[in-house]
């Protein structure tokens, strides 16, 4: 806190409770919070998701699940490269809640934006606020993001995310607005004493030189 | 500079604010910061 602060120090409350937000082990968070629209939204989608494909959380919708004071329209979502046959399965599951902004045409979606590495946009039925922005895994780092993932536990709900280094590193090398950057400060700040700076640096220099 | 706002000052506010919540976050329980959480994100969706 700066000395010239508007900001009093009395707005915080130093004892930590046992409902916390807190890793269980290395790869798992628990979080007992009160879901809003956008967590249940995000649930509703990765329930269907989860039983076709791996899948990783990234970028804006990670700061906000830990707290982050701002909303999005859009939640960025990797999946590993899955097969036609998959994807349509995936589609045709996800098409009795959801419907896809960019096409209605499955196979259109797969061959002319997914394998050419497009997202597609899928959201509620006639409600195209929020969307999850869907994609394949394609560069070196979306694959790590696939690989460090971190599992949030939510009661009996659960989500993945990718690690809370990469996301930083991401946010403050490459994206930069001051949304990231304000995000990146949020997550640096509540999980200061959880996060691996050496895996943080590493992040970060390997995006600085691409 | 512009004569009429002040763009370095105001980005520094932001981030002490953003500071202080995560604090806020880090300090008080998940219900506590998601309630607050909740009524902002819900009323914009």
């Amino acid at each position: 806190m700066t000395k010239n602060s508007f900001i009093s120090k009395n707005h915080l409350n130093f004892n930590n409770t046992p409902e916390h937000m807190e890793f269980l082990d290395k790869h798992t968070i628990k979080l007992d919070k009160v879901l809003n629209k956008l967590d249940k939204f995000v649930l509703d989608f990765v329930k269907i998701l989860k039983k076709y494909s791996d899948y990783v959380i990234i970028s804006g919708y990670v700061s906000i699940l830990f707290g982050r004071s701002r909303a999005t329209e859009g939640i960025d979502l990797l999946v590993p490269k899955m097969n036609k046959k998959t994807f349509l399965k995936l589609f045709h599951d996800l098409n009795k809640k959801f419907e896809c902004i960019n096409s209605s045409k499955p196979d259109e979606l797969y061959n002319d934006y997914l394998l050419n590495n497009n997202a597609i946009r899928f959201s509620y039925r006639d409600k195209p606020i929020p969307n999850i922005e869907f994609k394949f895994a394609k560069t070196t780092m979306d694959y790590e993001a696939l690989k460090q993932k971190l599992y949030v536990k939510m009661g009996s709900r659960e989500l993945i995310i990718s690690s809370l280094e990469l996301q930083i590193a991401f946010k403050e090398e490459v994206l930069g607005s001051e949304k990231d950057i304000e995000d990146a400060l949020h997550i640096r700040t509540v999980f200061e004493k959880n996060l691996n700076k050496n895996k943080l640096e590493h992040y970060k220099k390997i995006l600085k030189n691409e | 500079m512009s004569k009429w706002f002040d763009k370095e000052k105001n980005r520094r506010e932001r981030l002490e604010f953003v500071r202080f919540w995560a604090n806020y976050v880090k300090t008080h329980s998940d219900q506590e910061w998601s309630k607050q959480q909740k009524e902002l994100i819900d009323s914009q969706l």
